[in-house]
């Protein structure tokens, strides 16, 4: 329901296309720049480089100019957006979740990416390891990413909860299962250290497990996948001004035609932009509160 | 019941994701592996290590990586920085000694360990003192920020230390995953905050910059006899005798080109299938085979498909230390076979092999005849392959002579420029090409060697200038003519690669013998050069290949039969192991991720077939290539 609820909204907007008046476009070029936040899920010098060709072509959409930059981390993007030091982030879902009950940010664009809207976390032990099941983890070490993650924590967490092994949540990791959880601060550094033997499993993004080399990946098996994710995506300041979030929004899913695709690249490899709402992050939401991330 | 509006919207979105999904230019690709992020010390100390375990030692590389190294820890320990550059300086002057006739052989062998052990200290006393600030730090964001720089410091002695101390390395590994634990989380405005445990982190790093400190900063490492390594002589799990295996140097880069350049094969153009070809398709395979070479080019998987990727080049081929620039390498090296290393750093920019049947000789200056003993030797003396069977000989020359070179309509057969085709300003470039310059050689034309009727050469060496002689009036500079046909795809130019661009190399040649030729005349020139060296399609128009790939792995398993019928068994066993190897690199490619274990079962079909090769069992391995066949029957069209 909310898949089609989404897809509503985006087909209204792809056929309510209609360019900026010429008059509204010289105005707009002369109001202050629009201030975006990214998050480096990368190396941070690399995404600085990485990004400017995008942002050029949102520049030229948009007439107006844009100042980026890359923040320490998503609680910086977070603050940035509270202080009303930017207009727009770049977000991962469950700290947009937290985001948008401290400051009212909200999610106004969502990835595709390998043709999905949404994405999965996965259990990874190594395949020498005997570990065949869930439960044949109980009294062993898991190393996910970092608390306030959603592939990286709180999802991959939630399938030990489904299954009935653990009771958790962010105040108790282990969950009367595991003898020993780690966040190891990256999602490289969580599948290397199951990998490495340093950990019996690591509950990370599906998409993890290509960060190790082909013959390494070999190595490893996953026990179990998490329930969907809707992917990373786009947040606006509640302080934007909607006509400016709407041209947003507009020149981001003009990203998605054949002509401008050479630009996605550069925006964290991202296969396309869909238009989402605050409605399409509730089953985060919801466990967020379930796992005492939220206050319920 | 979805309302007729929403479903036409499902539909509308359906048919986006869709697009996206089908005609984006560029997805992940599994086999090409992105280049570990490592911090700049760690890449410096790797990189340097590994070049001051050559000969030769290409010192300009080594002190540029020792100057990173000890500005970064200029910054976390200034004294321990004025140490090291004192003993750099020390060891440069070992290295490279002034003087009549040193000892050369001694000047690189005891400069590169004085070298060694000067940056293994100044890495460990850098990891020591950004783990002391952690420690000392009290607000979460400089704990975190000394963690990480710690911890990326510490993946210098990554790859040595998990194989020569694995139980100290694990320790140390948790002893991190300890430590980041700790650091709790601020939260996001304080939503889902947990409290930073500063004692526990203490507790758990502090051993780790001991570590160091007792192995690699206070305590004399024994120097060894052979290769240069991170000892931990203090550490009571030292393993001495441990099998480290090979690696590439941070900055190497052996991924293939993308797009792939477009392959034309003769027999396959004119209709013939590569797998009723059988001499042909062992060829390909042979081409494609990290197991017709030895150690370590092996374990790399480096193939001749590596450098002559598709049987052309690979622009971004290098690896430092051997290579000069992108594209090519010192082939007689003592990295890839100590014992053809001839000592000097040659670098030879990779050829392009499209019309080889036509180039004869081979080698940049032309010593080979004959394409067989070429081959032999770059996989016996240049990757330090066993000697090859001489049926596997006979099938890479077969198959490197079907390379063709890409049809280019600007050309007549002659050679000549086809008018009709051909701008104002390459017809002009060719009346330069064909006029005699008294300046050149004795008066002779770039046509002279570059014969457009003859494939753009003349299958002879000349001795230009463009490279040094091995003293003042030697003559042993002579190279030989390369084909202009497809040049235009091949950059960079001249033996060495030290010429970027076409036009580079006219001027060069303008340069060097005073033809006069004007700005526009060079313009003209190179116009026509590059005409010549134009084609039809030079490149795949797709970045999706594993379709292409499985269909290849067929071609390879068709020799099957023909082998077992002569009785080759080294050759099927060889074939076994490239398809597998070859599956398991390109297996992660597959876009639909869900049909993965199709192909995990392919390549487990593969290897099983090997185990029972080797075990004589053929009706059982006849079964199981049997089984591999029909399983990529039945997924064939679906694995993409």
């Amino acid at each position: 329901m909310r898949f089609v609820a989404r897809i509503v909204i985006l087909t209204a907007l792809l056929a309510g296309m209609i360019a900026a008046p010429a008059t509204a476009r010289a105005a707009a070029k002369e109001q202050a720049p629009l201030r975006i936040a990214f998050i480096p899920y990368e190396n941070p010098e690399q995404l600085i480089d990485n990004v400017r060709p995008a942002v050029r072509f949102l520049e030229k959409r948009l007439d107006r100019k844009i100042k980026f930059f890359i923040t320490l981390s998503y609680s910086s993007a977070v603050e940035a957006l509270n202080a009303g030091k930017a207009d727009i982030s770049f977000m991962s879902p469950l700290p947009y979740i937290l985001a948008n009950k401290q400051t009212g940010a909200e999610a106004i664009l969502g990835e595709i990416y390998r043709g999905k809207s949404y994405y999965q976390a996965k259990i990874f032990v190594r395949k020498d390891s005997g570990i065949k099941t869930l439960a044949d983890l109980k009294g062993k070490s898991i190393a996910y990413v970092d608390p306030i993650s959603s592939s990286g924590f709180m999802y991959p967490h939630d399938v030990f909860i489904r299954a009935g092994l653990a009771k958790g949540g962010l105040g108790k990791p282990e969950g009367g299962f595991f003898r020993r959880v780690y966040f190891a601060g990256g999602d490289e550094q969580a599948i290397r250290s199951v990998f490495g033997g340093f950990v019996d499993a690591a509950g990370v993004s599906e998409y993890s497990i290509n960060l190790l080399k082909q013959k390494e990946r070999d190595e490893l098996m996953p026990l179990a996948t998490s329930l969907r994710i809707p992917s990373h995506g786009v947040v606006a300041s509640k302080r934007l001004d909607p006509e400016v979030r709407r041209r947003f929004v507009e020149a981001m899913l003009e990203l998605n035609k054949p002509e401008n695709r050479k630009y996605l690249r550069y925006l964290y490899g991202t296969e396309g932009y869909i238009q989402v709402n605050h409605g399409t992050y509730k089953p985060v939401a919801d466990m967020a509160r379930k796992y005492g991330f939220l206050k319920k | 019941m979805i309302a007729p509006a929403r479903l036409k919207a499902l539909l509308a979105t359906f048919l986006i994701l869709l697009a996206l999904r089908f005609s984006l230019p560029e997805l992940s690709h599994a086999d090409i592996v992105p280049p570990e992020k490592l911090h700049p010390v760690a890449e410096s100390y790797r990189r340097s290590v590994f070049i001051l375990n050559l000969n030769p030692v290409v010192w300009k590389e080594v002190w540029s990586d020792m100057d990173r190294i000890a500005s970064h820890l200029s910054g976390v320990d200034a004294a321990a920085a004025k140490k090291f550059r004192e003993e750099i300086a020390a060891a440069r002057r070992i290295a490279q000694p002034a003087g009549e006739e040193p000892d050369m052989v001694k000047a690189r062998k005891q400069g590169s360990r004085a070298a060694f052990n000067a940056a293994t200290r100044a890495v460990a006393s850098t990891l020591a003192a950004h783990i002391k600030k952690a420690g000392a730090a009290s607000d979460r964001e400089t704990v975190r920020k000394h963690l990480e720089e710690s911890r990326k410091i510490f993946l210098s002695f990554a790859e040595a230390l998990p194989y020569i101390d694995p139980s100290a390395w694990r320790e140390m590994q948790i002893g991190w995953l300890t430590a980041f634990s700790s650091l709790g989380t601020p939260g996001v405005l304080g939503a889902g905050a947990r409290p930073m445990n500063v004692r526990k982190i203490r507790a758990e790093i502090e051993p780790i910059a001991e570590y160091f400190r007792k192995n690699f900063v206070a305590s004399a490492m024994p120097m060894g006899k052979g290769r240069l390594l991170p000892r931990p002589a203090a550490s009571p799990t030292y393993v001495k005798n441990a099998r480290i295996p090979a690696r590439l140097p941070p900055g190497a880069n052996i991924n293939k080109q993308l797009p792939r350049p477009r392959q034309l094969l003769g027999m396959a153009e004119r209709g013939a299938n590569e797998s009723e070809t059988g001499l042909i398709a062992l060829g390909d395979m042979a081409f494609d085979s990290a197991e017709i070479f030895g150690e370590p080019a092996r374990s790399l998987r480096i193939s001749c498909n590596t450098c002559h990727n598709k049987g052309v080049t690979n622009p971004n081929f290098f690896i430092p230390g051997l290579s000069r620039r992108k594209g090519g390498m010192d082939v007689s090296n003592s990295f890839f076979e100590e014992h053809a290393n001839n000592g000097i750093f040659g670098h030879l920019d990779t050829p392009d092999l499209r019309g080889i049947r036509f180039t004869a000789p081979y080698g940049r200056n032309g010593r080979t005849a004959s394409l067989r003993e070429f081959v032999r030797n770059v996989i016996v003396l240049e990757f330090n392959g066993s000697e090859p069977d001489p049926m596997l000989l006979d099938g890479m020359v077969a198959y490197m002579n079907e390379f063709e070179f890409i049809p280019n309509p600007k050309l007549k057969r002659s050679g000549r420029l086809n008018q009709k085709k051909a701008s104002a300003a390459e017809l002009r470039g060719e009346k330069i090409f064909y006029r005699k310059f008294p300046q050149l050689m004795g008066g002779m034309s770039c046509a002279s060697c570059h014969i457009p009727s003859d494939h753009f050469l003349d299958r002879k060496s000349h001795n230009l200038g463009s490279a040094g002689g091995f003293a003042p009036g030697s003559l042993d500079g002579a190279f030989d003519t390369p084909t202009l046909l497809s040049a235009k795809y091949t950059a960079p130019y001249f033996h060495d690669g030290s010429l970027p661009t076409l036009r580079a190399v006219n001027e060069w040649f303008n340069r060097r013998f005073g033809l006069g030729l004007t700005k526009k005349q060079i313009d003209d020139l190179t116009a026509y050069v590059e005409a010549v060296g134009e084609g039809v399609d030079s490149y795949e128009d797709t970045m999706f290949t594993l379709d292409a790939e499985l269909e290849e792995f067929s071609f390879f398993l068709s020799t099957y039969e023909f082998l077992k019928a002569k009785g080759k068994k080294e050759l099927i066993m060889i074939t076994l192991k490239t398809v597998a190897t070859e599956i398991q690199g390109h297996k992660w490619d597959v876009q639909d991720q869900k049909l993965l274990p199709v192909l995990n079962k392919m390549e487990s079909l593969i290897r099983e077939a090997a185990a029972l090769h080797a075990e004589g069992k053929t009706a059982e391995l006849d079964a199981k290539l049997a089984a591999y066949r029909a399983v990529y029957g039945k997924y064939a069209a679906v694995l993409k």
